[in-house]
């Protein structure tokens, strides 16, 4: 009888653990896809972008979803199959937020074509799917992991990076004042802003003491950190850009140097992201 | 490899070679670059929007007939909102005249646009050409 009771109370506390790591998920998706949900060139783009590359998109989100599912999930996922459950639940939550956020605001109506309205959904759950996911890890308290020594091998470290640079991209990348920035400026302009860029990540990181910041042993030199992790993250920060300006078919028929400047201007919030991804992550 | 204690981390003193082989590709790329953008930041003369327009095709639409064209910038400076104006000439008079607007047509760089007719091109002189632009 005791151990019924028990056994009960058990499957009550996971049921409630459920329903919250549900809820911060779907506040994280709304905190982080709130902007996108809100511009005008993603919904244009929901009915317009080729319908290859918002698969692509669709189908490149979930290998993230699920290797940062591993590293932040929120009921401290282990195994990869756990990973996977997460992700899929961070998706769902994505998906479903953004058709709610989406047709509360009167984007979607009936009389719109099943592709219109699939395109606008499909292409707004990337962003709010990573903002489930987020949420759910970074909303919560951590109880335990504060003191816990933890190591991040070198490839996650890269791919947290990445991750970071693709969320910041997914926000600036739609918009037509990314485009209108690179046609305004020269190639000295770009030039500082890849410098600043490349000088802002590695400050952030590693000179400003926030919480989550790294440290160098005084021993170390500074070039070996600028080397080993400020540079391959602003290749990959600039990679990124390159695939969402490509995604939403930013690219047209430009020639390589207006391509390259855009990716510059691109790659400025998106080394900003990677930067923050591993302060926060 | 990075260990975190506390929140804080701090970079590895023995990283694998894997770590210096990628910062290095990274520096090269990185360098490589710069030294592309410097050299046409010396080297390319800043010259205006110079616009050209290539017809492409001249289809039947359900409405008359749709001439699809490509305008092309030669210049290194990006023109916005051009004015392109498609004219139908017959016996040296101007029988129908339809505009079309690009946000903009990015320097070195070709865009594609189409202009609707209710007469048949074919039948006499057909001019399209740019009329204008603003500076970005």
């Amino acid at each position: 009888m005791a151990d019924r009771t028990a056994s009960a109370e058990d499957d009550q506390s996971e049921f409630s653990r459920f329903i919250t790591g549900l809820g911060r998920g779907v506040a994280g998706a709304l905190f982080f896809a709130l902007p996108m949900l809100m511009t005008m060139e993603m919904w244009y783009l929901g009915f317009y972008m080729a319908r290859q590359r918002l698969l692509l998109l669709f189908i490149l989100n979930i290998p993230l979803l699920v290797v940062l599912a591993h590293r932040i999930g929120f009921e401290k996922t282990v195994s990869w199959r756990d990973a996977a459950r997460d992700a899929v639940v961070a998706y769902g939550i994505g998906i479903l937020t953004s058709a709610i956020v989406l047709a509360a605001l009167g984007l979607l109506r009936g009389d719109m074509s099943a592709s219109e309205l699939i395109g606008k959904i499909a292409l707004q759950s990337v962003p709010a799917s990573i903002g489930a996911m987020l949420g759910r890890s970074q909303l919560g308290d951590d109880e335990d992991d504060d003191t816990e020594e933890k190591a991040t091998p070198y490839h996650s470290e890269l791919f947290l990076m990445g991750t970071g640079a693709l969320f910041l991209s997914l926000n600036i990348a739609p918009t037509d004042e990314m485009m209108v920035l690179s046609y305004k400026m020269t190639i000295w302009h770009a030039l500082v802003v890849s410098l600043l860029s490349i000088a802002l990540m590695h400050g952030l990181v590693y000179a400003v003491s926030f919480v989550g910041g790294h440290e160098l042993s005084p021993e170390t030199p500074w070039w070996h950190a600028f080397v080993r992790f400020t540079l391959p993250g602003y290749i990959i920060a600039l990679a990124v850009s390159v695939l969402t300006l490509w995604i939403f078919e930013r690219l047209g028929d430009s020639s390589a140097i207006e391509i390259m400047v855009s990716v510059i201007v691109l790659g400025f919030p998106a080394a900003l992201g990677a930067a923050g991804a591993r302060l926060i992550l | 490899m990075t260990k975190q204690k506390n929140r804080r981390q701090s970079e590895r003193q023995d990283p694998h070679w894997i770590e210096w082989l990628t910062g290095i590709v990274s520096a090269l790329l990185v360098l490589a670059m710069l030294g592309w953008l410097g050299w046409e930041a010396v080297m390319r003369p800043t010259t205006p929007p110079d616009l050209s327009i290539h017809v492409a095709s001249t289809e039947r639409s359900s409405g008359g007939y749709r001439v699809a064209f490509n305008i092309s910038n030669a210049g290194t400076t990006t023109a916005a909102a051009v004015t392109v104006i498609g004219r139908l000439i017959q016996d040296g008079r101007v029988i129908e005249e339809n505009p079309v607007f690009f946000d903009y047509v990015a320097a070195q760089s070709k865009t594609e646009g189409a202009i609707f007719f209710r007469n048949d091109p074919a039948a006499g002189e057909m001019s399209i050409q740019p009329a204008g632009y603003t500076s970005p």
